[in-house]
C-alpha cells in the first residue's frame, strides 16, 4: 500500500510540473518537453508488447506513420477537427497494426522481430512511392491545427504551442494512466505469464496467439496516437516515420529507462530527447555520442536506469537486508 | 461408471523411425487413479502430449466426454478440463507463487480478458487462488517470486498451476522427481485427498515404483508405444510379459511388492 500511495504522489508532482511549463519556461522548452511526451506515449504502448509481453518489434514505426498520415489525410478529405483527426489516426494504425499481427503473432523472436521489420519497411516503401496519397518523399505537408470544437458551443484554439502543448498532455496523461491499468490488470497478468512461459500459458487455459495479436493492435494504436499527435504539432508527416530507425526509437527508450516498469519508458524518452538536443548542438553525429551513454546504461545500469535507482532506493531503506 | 471420460483409438506416433506410439486404443474411466509406467523411451511422455495436445496427432483419434479433441489446440483442451504438469518444473519463473496459480484461475473464470479492471479487485478469484495454494501447502510463501523457490516447493507449484484449471482429466509427469522423502509423502498424500473429493481424475507417469503400487488403482505399462499390460496392480505384477521387460532393471521394486 505505501509503495502505491508513493507512486501515486509521484505522478501527481509530475502532473503538476508538467502543467507549469507552459508558465515557466519560454518556446523551445515547451517544444521539447511535448517531443518527450509524444515520444513517451510511442514508448509507454510499446512497453506493453516487449516488457510485459516479451515480444521484440522493429516494425512499430509503420504504425506510428499511420497515424500521422491517417489524420493528415482525414483532414485533408473529411474534416480538420483535430479530436476526429486523432480518431482517424488511431483507427488507421489500429487497423495497420491487426493486418501486420495477424502476420507476425504466428512467430516468436527473432522471426517475429524480422517479420515486423519486413512490414515496416514496406509500410515505408509505400509512403515513400505512393505519391498521389501520402505526397511522397515530400511527405504530407500543410496539416493544420484547426481548433477543437466540443459540443457545438466551446472552441479551444491549438494553434498556438503554449495551447497545444494542454492537447498533448491531455492524450499523454490519459496513455500513461491506461498503460498503468492494463499492466495491474487481469490482462496484464495474462501478458507477463506469456512472456514468461508462452507453452505453460496455454496450458493454463489462455490463447496464447490472441492475447499477443491483442496486445500488439493496443501498442500499435499507442503509436498511432502518437504519430498523429506529432503531425499536429510539425504540421506534417513524413514516411521516415515509419523507418526502421524510428521504430528502433522506443526499444533503446525503454532499454535506457528500464523494461520492468511503466515509469522506465517514460524516463528513457526524457533522456533520449535531451540527449539528442545536447550532443547535436556539439556534433552532426549525435547517434555516436548517443551510443557511448547507451554502452554504459546497459552494461553498467542492469534494468535501465528507473530499474537501478529502485534497487538502489529499496536498499536504502530496508537496511536489514543489507 | 457410464462412459469412460477420455479414450483414443488406434493413436500413433513416430518420430523419424522410431514408433514412440502404435495403434493405443485406451479409455480413462473417470474417478480411477491410474498410473502410466514403462521403461525409458517407452512412449509415456509421448503418449500424455498426445493427449494434452502438446504433440500433434499423426494418426488416430482422442475423445474426450463424447467430443472429438484430436485437432483442438492446447488451450481449448485446457477449458474443457484437461491438464497437465510437466517433468522438468515449468511454471512462470518471475511472478509470485500466487501469480502462478491466478492465471489459470483467472483464465477458467474467463477474466483474463480484462484490461482496465485493477487485479486486487478480483477477491473471489484471489480466495481461489488461496485455496489451492493451501492444497499444495505453498500458502506461507504466495508473494515469493517462483524463482526463489525450493525444488521440492517448485514441484508443488507445477502441480498447483495444473490444479487451478480446475481440471476434469489431470496428467501428472513425474510429480515427485527429485523430491525428498517428506515433500513426497506430503505430495502424494495431497493427490490422494484430492482424487478423493472426486472433482479431478489423476492420471501420473511416474519411474518411482513405490509411488505407484502405493497410490493407483489402474496401472498401464507401455512398451515401445504399445500397451504390454493394463489392469489392476495385482494383475500388472503378477504379468509375465512385464517381468521379462522390467528384468534386471526395476524387477526388484516389483517382487518386493508381491511380496508383500
Amino acid at each position: 500500500m505505501k509503495a502505491q500511495t508513493r507512486n501515486a504522489v509521484a505522478a501527481a508532482v509530475v502532473l503538476l510540473a508538467l502543467c507549469a511549463v507552459p508558465f515557466l519556461s519560454g518556446k523551445f522548452a515547451i517544444y521539447l518537453t511535448m517531443r518527450i511526451m509524444l515520444l513517451g506515449i510511442f514508448a509507454v504502448g510499446y512497453n506493453l508488447l516487449l516488457g510485459q509481453t516479451g515480444l521484440l518489434s522493429f516494425g512499430h514505426g509503420a504504425f506510428y506513420a499511420a497515424g500521422a498520415y491517417g489524420l493528415g489525410l482525414f483532414g485533408v478529405h473529411v474534416s480538420t477537427h483535430p479530436l476526429l483527426g486523432v480518431a482517424a489516426g488511431v483507427a488507421a494504425a489500429v487497423l495497420l497494426a491487426l493486418l501486420v499481427g495477424t502476420l507476425c503473432v504466428r512467430h516468436t523472436e527473432i522471426y517475429f522481430a524480422m517479420l515486423t521489420l519486413a512490414c515496416g519497411m514496406m509500410a515505408f516503401s509505400f509512403f515513400w512511392n505512393a505519391r498521389e496519397i501520402t505526397g511522397g518523399d515530400d511527405g504530407l505537408i500543410g496539416i493544420v491545427r484547426a481548433p477543437v470544437s466540443l459540443f457545438g458551443g466551446i472552441r479551444m484554439p491549438i494553434g498556438k504551442d503554449e495551447q497545444f502543448y494542454f492537447f498533448v498532455l491531455f492524450f499523454f496523461a490519459l496513455s500513461v494512466w491506461v498503460a498503468h491499468r492494463i499492466r495491474h490488470s487481469p490482462f496484464g497478468l495474462a501478458l507477463a505469464g506469456i512472456r514468461e512461459n508462452a507453452r505453460r500459458s496455454e496450458f493454463a487455459g489462455v490463447p496464447v496467439r490472441r492475447y499477443r495479436l491483442a496486445v500488439f493492435v493496443l501498442s500499435g494504436a499507442f503509436a498511432g496516437l502518437a504519430g498523429s499527435l506529432e503531425a499536429l504539432l510539425e504540421s506534417n508527416a513524413r514516411p521516415f516515420m515509419a523507418h526502421w530507425t524510428h521504430s528502433a526509437e522506443p526499444i533503446l527508450v525503454s532499454l535506457l529507462g528500464g523494461l520492468s516498469s511503466l515509469a522506465g519508458p517514460l524516463v528513457g524518452s526524457a533522456i533520449f530527447v535531451a540527449m539528442r538536443e545536447i550532443i547535436q548542438r556539439f556534433t552532426e553525429n549525435w547517434m555516436l555520442g548517443f551510443g557511448v551513454v547507451l554502452l554504459v546504461i546497459i552494461m553498467g545500469f542492469r534494468g535501465g536506469v528507473v530499474g537501478t535507482l529502485s534497487a538502489l532506493f529499496r536498499k536504502a531503506t530496508a537496511p536489514g537486508e543489507g | 461408471m457410464g462412459e469412460p471420460l477420455l479414450t483414443t483409438q488406434k493413436l500413433s506416433n513416430h518420430f523419424g523411425k522410431v514408433c514412440t506410439a502404435l495403434d493405443l486404443d485406451l479409455s480413462f474411466e473417470r474417478g480411477v487413479l491410474t498410473s502410466i509406467i514403462g521403461p525409458n523411451g517407452a512412449g509415456k511422455s509421448t503418449l500424455i502430449n498426445l493427449l494434452t495436445g502438446h504433440l500433434p496427432v499423426q494418426a488416430g483419434k482422442i475423445r474426450f466426454q463424447g467430443r472429438d479433441i484430436t485437432r483442438l489446440p492446447i488451450h481449448k483442451r485446457v477449458r474443457m478440463g484437461i491438464c497437465r504438469s510437466f517433468q522438468i518444473v515449468n511454471v512462470f519463473p518471475e511472478l509470485t507463487v500466487a501469480q502462478n496459480v491466478m492465471i489459470p484461475v483467472l483464465a477458467r473464470a474467463g477474466r483474463s480478458w480484462r484490461p482496465i479492471r485493477s487485479l486486487s479487485r478480483e477477491t473471489a478469484l484471489m480466495q481461489e487462488t488461496e485455496a489451492i495454494l493451501e492444497k499444495v501447502a505453498l500458502l506461507p510463501e504466495r508473494d515469493t517470486p517462483a524463482t526463489a523457490l525450493s525444488h521440492g516447493d517448485l514441484r508443488l507449484l507445477e502441480v498447483g498451476v495444473a490444479l487451478a484449471a480446475a481440471p476434469t482429466l489431470l496428467f501428472l509427469d513425474e510429480p515427485t522427481a527429485g523430491m525428498n522423502p517428506v515433500e513426497r509423502v506430503r505430495l502424494l498424500d495431497n493427490i490422494r485427498q484430492i482424487a478423493r473429493e472426486g472433482r479431478t481424475t489423476f492420471v501420473v507417469v511416474e519411474h518411482d515404483m513405490d509411488v505407484v503400487f502405493s497410490l493407483s488403482e489402474r496401472i498401464i505399462v507401455l512398451h515401445r508405444g504399445e500397451i504390454l499390460c493394463d489392469g489392476t496392480p495385482g494383475q500388472v505384477r503378477a504379468d509375465a510379459k512385464v517381468r521379462e521387460v522390467y528384468l534386471g532393471d526395476d524387477v526388484s521394486d516389483l517382487f518386493r511388492y508381491r511380496e508383500e
